[in-house]
């Protein structure tokens, strides 16, 4: 695209606003290789004088800033657009929103004189990337009560948004919600409620989706064999793997990841190698690192620490920390400290900052009794300035989501919460049940 | 009476939104200066008698106190009721001991109050004061102290008042307060004493004195004296028959009645010899089997343990706070942002079974279903 | 001093009255606001006693769950209703002290003793406080166990520990619990006690207790008792309940006049006497146990003429079982049989204490055969047999050189999943041995060992059994079992009976030192393999740990598409939300 511009200058043809429009999205898409080039064809923009009369040219150059994440650039830009139209506010809070400006973006979407649904939709869809999920929830409340209507895009970001939190009930409510809608048979949405299903571990309910559906992708089958998978319900993922390709669906990498997760969730080694077999012989996918990943945890799971390795050993890529932390977890399983020394050892060089390794290493050292390992681990993780994140469970009860944290007392009702645990781990005694060592929270 | 015309317009608004129970609004209206009447107060006592509206009930109560009607003695008794039924005897004695004047009515409201709220000794208390005070109990005032003596569960001072209510105030007791009598006497559990007394009482009693009993043996769980009284229910008045009643599994012995002295002799052929599935079981249940030794000592736990008990780990946590808030039998559902540790993995196992729910928890890295005492993981996690 | 009982009593409980009102019983009630239903025990000794609640929280859910266990119990499904209390624990409805309550109540009503005590234990761990029904239950379930000092326990506790009284029935409860226990002392103590804690005297109380008295042929101490509580009472004593034992004293006295002007007195058409169905039976007892068995029967039929129920019960289950022993007595058996089997009408089935009583008695009298005809029928009332039914049976099969119907009855009470006990079985096999069918008794060895926790004895009688008629490799087999197991040590005396055996037969006693040392050498070579089997797969390990060099690891290898892989699993996820994302541009 830039050379056939380059071509157009020198060939002395103006370039009129629909080109410029054209160029600025390009690099919005690329901006890795485009980040470049925006600030020398704004400023031919400039030149040109259409950057401020042009509401569509200027709104390109607030998308191509943002992208390139220039926020502060694409904000004058937005400035000095002379006639906004909502599709430039939207940009601009779409922009703050990607650069991870969220004071910002909401502080806009106030000024913003009319909110549309996609207005509302990129502020939800933005708190959801960001991890934000309760603000996301609580923005779409406030949409609901603006009156504004939302469209499925808004739809599948507060169902990821569900699906994040466990929020069950309200992923519910959105169900049914979306079934008095026109787009009831929306694919893409239906996978959305899928994954929501779950992963709020209402697999039947996604089941009964799946079924209903009136025609399936590719995405709905790893979803739902992922789903399967990731709860417990081994047989029926590799059910619906081989139903799949008899329906005519190729399975590809993910589908594949999904079968692989199914039977490593199982300890079914021989079926896991089988599929991992067919899928390089029959379907001549090559396995990407996460295959690896799921044949290492295969072997892992299943104590054979020996395969494991071998398989680390002669994969065509260098292991990564998710492939290396499946076998900590395996030495832990299997109490074999040496083995989780080593591999402790790369770990640190991959990734230095992840605390829970460490945790793992130290819960180790403490279940055989050897606190002075454990301290050591300890007192590694203090000089390396790692903090261990803190464990945070939540549920979700009438609606509301509880987020509790280890030895918290905040929450309002803590006397009866320990009055249970208490009479818990009396009966839990008396079920012969024996606490392990002593061990913070991975 | 003075004020009339335009103040009175707004009242009638109030006073059909009162019998409507908008009271949250009616309080916002109050706090823009509207001005409630004697009729509308009383309709909002009425409405406010409940333990969830103390708050609007105290802000309903101050206004009342603004008002021109503060000195009603009829609705000062509403305001006692009004505390009473919200719990909160506290401020129901507050209001009674700066009345000016009362009326037997208010004693008894305010005996009544505290018997309903577990306080029934705090209400014969009151009673003693106002016999000090030279007041005449009534009638009714004895139904109010034998009510207080229910609450307190005071079975003697139930049977000294009966007495006292004869011989020192000259009130032949009625049916009523025989029942109120059967009353201390099934809330505090007495229950063979309870139809004895039934059984003695000076006049036949009615199908009312029956059932009150049968309640208290449907309370007290006593199958037998339940059925036994259903029986008579119904030959009293057959229209009270229980149809399609389950019939009852008859008991496995009936010591009170076989005359069989001693002459058990199952221990001597059936225990204690141990089993080995029993000692199995008790190794996965360490429960006191048959007849064990009394003295149990509860679990009290120790310094340490309360040091672990503050490592409680958050999906615990989470689910002790489940538990609390949803029926039994339900499952729930955690969401975990780390990966689950393997000593609560193995403790939330066992909890499923004890339980009784399914409990579903997902960290970071998949899904536990546990049920019964086992997880969807398989324990390859 | 005072004029009458009555003012005594008055002034008694005046004081009482006042004990109890200042200071208000307990702060711990005054805390029992409404508003917070739990109260916090934090730094609460959970041994501190706790107020119960008050039968007016049964409201709303709780009085719901409270209906909804009642039915569960009326379906006879116990282990239900227990388990669902104890769910409803752990839920936002906790169940009451008198949800619980029903459920105890149903199971001692099923003799499910120790599924009592679990639950009672559950419920006091989880903070429902016991009340006096509670406690009452409790000292009814120690009193039927033939526990009576257990039950005095827990009636001490009820006095020291528990922020209320007992009851009338309490008392009641476990004087008649005493009684039945021969603990005739105890109950008249426990009745001065109850005196002493401001009762009025209870006529059944001391009912119980003069017929306790009159069973230990103390005549004079029933007379003591009624003077008492006449005295007590003001000159009048109306309950029926104390005449049976009065006119026994009378009879053991050889008052015979002075009985018999009590019984008329007792059943004077002026209704003075209040007579119900116990205080029949007991007149009865008087009766058949004094020789007036005459009488007895013609009270019997009167008292079945009576009977109007659901207004007037005069017999129960105990007036049969009275007649029964009466039967005995006079030595007719048959009709024994046939009164006790004619009964049927509700309030008056038998039970299967009255069943074992008849059948013990039948055979006790060498009428095995009848014994055993009871026994097809007791399935016509409704009632199947128990480890005391056939255990009788198996005592009179063996009385009645029928040793091979003793094993037979034995063998059913496995199948029907009973469960006799150690001695039942030493009884068995100790009378299949003595009649020379070892093979039998070894067949009754082989099905029990794997079930009962055997003692020395009983390996020690099967040894010398089996020794005896030189099974010696029978014996050794089950040495091998035995150490392989290892529940029970190999002592002394078992070694020495083995090694005799060997000896007789001609055979090596090392022969048993070497069987205990191979089994030694099997256990270690197990460990050993088992700690080799541990260490070859740490060895391995390291090996490939030591092929796992770090070059490899950090070499220039391919795809390094870490991002796809951190994603890993939740590759829908994302490309979801990139679509999601991606929507947001397009519109």
């Amino acid at each position: 695209a830039f050379k056939e511009f380059t071509r157009m200058r020198f060939s002395d043809i103006h370039p009129n606003h629909i080109t410029f429009i054209t160029l600025l999205s390009g690099i919005a898409h690329y901006p890795s290789q485009g980040r470049l080039f925006a600030a020398p064809l704004h400023a031919y923009v400039c030149k040109m004088g259409l950057d401020r009369p042009n509401v569509k040219v200027g709104t390109a150059l607030v998308d191509m800033y943002s992208k390139c994440g220039f926020v502060d650039s694409a904000r004058l830009c937005f400035d000095d657009i002379s006639e906004k139209n909502s599709v430039s506010w939207n940009t601009m809070i779409d922009g703050y929103m990607r650069n991870g400006k969220v004071d910002h973006a909401l502080q806009l979407f106030d000024e913003m004189p009319v909110k549309d649904a996609i207005s509302w939709t990129a502020l939800i869809g933005g708190f959801v990337k960001k991890g934000l999920d309760e603000e996301a929830l609580e923005c779409f409340f406030e949409m609901q009560l603006s009156g504004v209507e939302s469209d499925y895009v808004t739809i599948i970001a507060v169902l990821s948004a569900c699906a994040n939190l466990g929020a069950l009930s309200l992923g519910l409510w959105i169900n049914r919600f979306v079934m008095g809608k026109y787009f009831r048979d929306n694919i893409r949405l239906c996978n959305t409620l899928l994954e929501m299903y779950s992963r709020c571990g209402r697999v039947d309910f996604a089941r009964e989706i799946f079924e209903k559906m009136p025609s399936r992708t590719l995405v709905s089958w790893n979803t739902m064999i992922g789903g399967f998978a990731m709860n417990g319900l081994v047989e029926e993922a590799l059910i619906l793997f081989d139903r799949m390709q008899r329906e005519g669906f190729k399975p590809d990498g993910v589908s594949f990841t999904g079968a692989l997760t199914a039977c490593s969730h199982a300890g079914l080694v021989d079926q896991g190698l089988e599929y991992f077999d067919g899928m390089q012989n029959v379907h001549n996918l090559s396995p990407r690192i996460e295959h690896y990943g799921c044949l290492v945890d295969l072997y892992s799971r299943a104590g054979r620490l020996e395969d494991a390795l071998s398989v680390i050993k002669n994969m065509p890529m260098k292991p990564n920390e998710v492939v290396l932390g499946s076998l900590l977890a395996a030495c832990r399983n299997c109490g074999d400290i040496n083995l989780a020394e080593v591999v402790m050892k790369f770990l640190v060089e991959l990734d230095p900052s992840s605390d829970s390794n460490y945790v793992m290493l130290a819960n180790m050292y403490a279940a055989v009794g050897s606190w002075e390992g454990a301290g050591k681990v300890r007192r590694n993780m203090r000089t390396r300035g790692i903090q261990k994140r803190p464990g945070i469970s939540s549920i979700e009860i009438e609606g509301g989501i509880h987020e509790f944290m280890a030895g918290d007392k905040s929450h309002s009702q803590t006397d009866s919460i320990y009055e249970i645990l208490e009479l818990l781990s009396y009966e839990l005694e008396n079920y012969g049940y024996i606490r392990e060592a002593a061990v913070p929270e991975l | 009476q003075a004020q009339k015309g335009p103040v009175e317009a707004p009242n009638v608004d109030l006073r059909s939104m009162a019998m409507e129970g908008k009271v949250k609004e009616i309080i916002e209206l109050m706090e823009k200066g509207a001005i409630a009447d004697g009729e509308c107060f009383y309709v909002l006592f009425d409405k406010c008698g409940n333990p969830k509206l103390l708050q609007n009930a105290k802000k309903v109560h101050d206004f009342f106190l603004r008002s021109t009607f503060r000195g009603e003695l009829r609705l000062i008794n509403r305001v006692l009721e009004m505390f009473a039924k919200c719990g909160s005897m506290v401020d129901a004695r507050r209001v009674f001991d700066h009345m000016p004047d009362r009326d037997i009515d208010s004693w008894h409201l305010m005996i009544r109050g505290y018997a309903s709220n577990s306080l029934g000794d705090e209400g014969l208390q009151l009673f003693e004061k106002m016999k000090e005070l030279g007041l005449q109990p009534n009638s009714e005032t004895f139904q109010a102290v034998l009510y207080a003596c229910a609450g307190a569960e005071a079975v003697e001072e139930g049977f000294i008042y009966l007495e006292k209510m004869r011989t020192e105030h000259g009130i032949e007791p009625q049916m009523e307060h025989y029942l109120a009598v059967l009353d201390v006497l099934g809330a505090s559990g007495h229950l063979i004493e309870a139809r004895e007394y039934v059984e003695k009482l000076p006049m036949q009693p009615n199908v009312a004195a029956w059932e009150s009993l049968r309640d208290y043996a449907r309370y007290h769980g006593d199958l037998d004296l339940e059925d036994h009284l259903n029986e008579l229910i119904a030959d009293l008045d057959p229209s009270k028959a229980v149809a399609d009643k389950l019939p009852t599994p008859p008991p496995k012995k009936r010591m009170a009645v076989n005359l069989m002295e001693g002459r058990n002799r199952l221990p001597e052929f059936k225990n204690p010899s141990l089993y080995k599935d029993d000692e199995k079981y008790k190794a996965a249940l360490k429960e006191q089997g048959y007849v064990p030794d009394t003295r149990y000592v509860l679990h009290d736990i120790d310094q340490e343990a309360k040091e672990q008990a503050l490592l409680y780990h958050s999906e615990r946590l989470a689910i002790a706070y489940g538990l609390i808030s949803t029926p039994p039998r339900t499952p729930l559902r955690i969401i975990k942002n780390l990966r689950i540790c393997g000593d609560c993995h193995n403790a939330i196992k066992i909890m499923s079974r004890i339980v009784g729910r399914e409990l579903i928890v997902r960290d970071n890295k998949r899904f536990h279903h546990f049920k019964e005492g086992k997880c969807s993981c398989g324990d390859y996690w | 001093s005072f004029a009458t009982p009555e003012d005594i009593a008055a002034e008694r409980r005046k004081r009482k009255r006042q004990l109890r009102m200042q200071p208000p019983i307990s702060p711990a009630r005054h805390q029992q606001q409404p508003q917070q239903q739990r109260s916090p025990t934090t730094n609460s000794n959970p041994n501190a006693p706790k107020i119960p609640e008050h039968v007016f929280v049964l409201t709303g859910n709780r009085l719901n769950l409270h209906n909804k266990i009642l039915k569960i119990i009326r379906e006879n499904d116990l282990d239900e209703a227990a388990l669902y209390t104890r769910h409803s624990v752990y839920s936002n409805c906790r169940p009451t002290i008198f949800t619980c309550n029903a459920v105890m109540a149903a199971l001692l009503r099923a003799s499910r003793y120790s599924d009592f005590l679990s639950l009672h234990r559950f419920i006091t761990q989880a903070g429902i406080a016991s009340n006096v029904i509670t406690y009452n239950m409790l000292i009814t379930l120690y009193c039927e166990c033939r526990k009576p000092d257990t039950a005095l326990e827990h009636y001490k506790r009820l006095i020291e520990d528990a922020p209320f009284e007992p009851s009338r029935a309490t008392y009641r409860i476990l004087v008649k619990g005493l009684v039945d226990n021969n603990r005739v002392e105890k109950g008249i103590e426990i009745k001065d006690e109850m005196l002493s804690r401001g009762f009025d005297a209870d006529e059944v109380v001391y009912g119980y207790l003069m017929n306790g008295c009159a069973k230990n042929k103390d005549g004079d101490k029933v007379l003591e008792l009624f003077e008492e509580l006449r005295e007590k009472l003001g000159g009048e004593v109306t309950n029926g309940i104390v005449y049976g034992p009065l006119m026994k004293a009378y009879f053991l006295k050889e008052m015979e006049k002075e009985a018999m002007e009590k019984f008329e007195e007792a059943v004077a058409e002026n209704l003075k006497v209040k007579m119900d169905d116990v205080a029949y039976n007991l007149v009865l007892d008087a009766f058949c146990r004094f020789g007036k068995f005459e009488e007895a029967l013609q009270l019997f039929e009167k008292m079945k003429n009576l009977h109007n129920p659901p207004w007037k019960l005069t017999v129960n289950l105990g007036s049969y079982n009275v007649m029964v022993d009466g039967y005995f007595l006079e030595g007719r058996f048959k009709e024994a049989v046939e009164v006790f089997m004619s009964m049927g009408e509700k309030n008056c089935n038998p039970d299967i204490l009255s069943f074992n009583n008849l059948i013990e008695l039948l055979c006790n009298n060498d009428l095995l055969p009848e014994a055993e005809e009871l026994c097809g029928r007791m399935s016509e009332k409704g009632v199947s047999p128990d480890e005391v039914t056939y255990g009788l049976l198996m005592d009179a099969c063996f009385k009645g050189n029928r040793p091979d119907d003793a094993a037979v009855y034995f063998k059913k009470m496995i199948d029907e999943n009973l469960r006799p006990n150690l001695p039942v079985y030493n009884k068995l096999v100790e009378g299949l041995v003595q009649v020379g069918k070892i093979d039998e008794a070894k067949s009754f060895f082989d099905l029990m060992v794997t079930k009962l926790k055997f003692n020395f004895a009983s390996y020690e009688f099967m040894f010398k059994a089996l020794c005896d008629v030189g099974r010696v490799d029978d014996v050794l087999k089950i040495v091998g079992d035995i150490l392989d197991e290892g529940s029970i040590d190999l002592n002394d005396d078992m070694q020495k009976i083995v090694k005799d055996g060997l000896r007789r037969e001609a055979r090596e006693e090392e022969e048993l030192d070497r069987l205990i040392e191979q089994k030694e050498n099997e256990k270690e070579e197990a460990k050993r393999r088992e700690i080799e089997e541990a260490e070859r797969a740490k060895a391995s390990a390291k090996a490939a740990v030591a092929n796992l060099l770090p070059s490899k690891l950090f070499g220039n290898k391919e795809g390094s598409n870490e991002n796809a892989a951190l994603s890993g699993n939740s590759d829908t996820v994302s490309s979801n939300e990139v679509q999601a994302s991606g929507e947001v541009q397009a519109s």
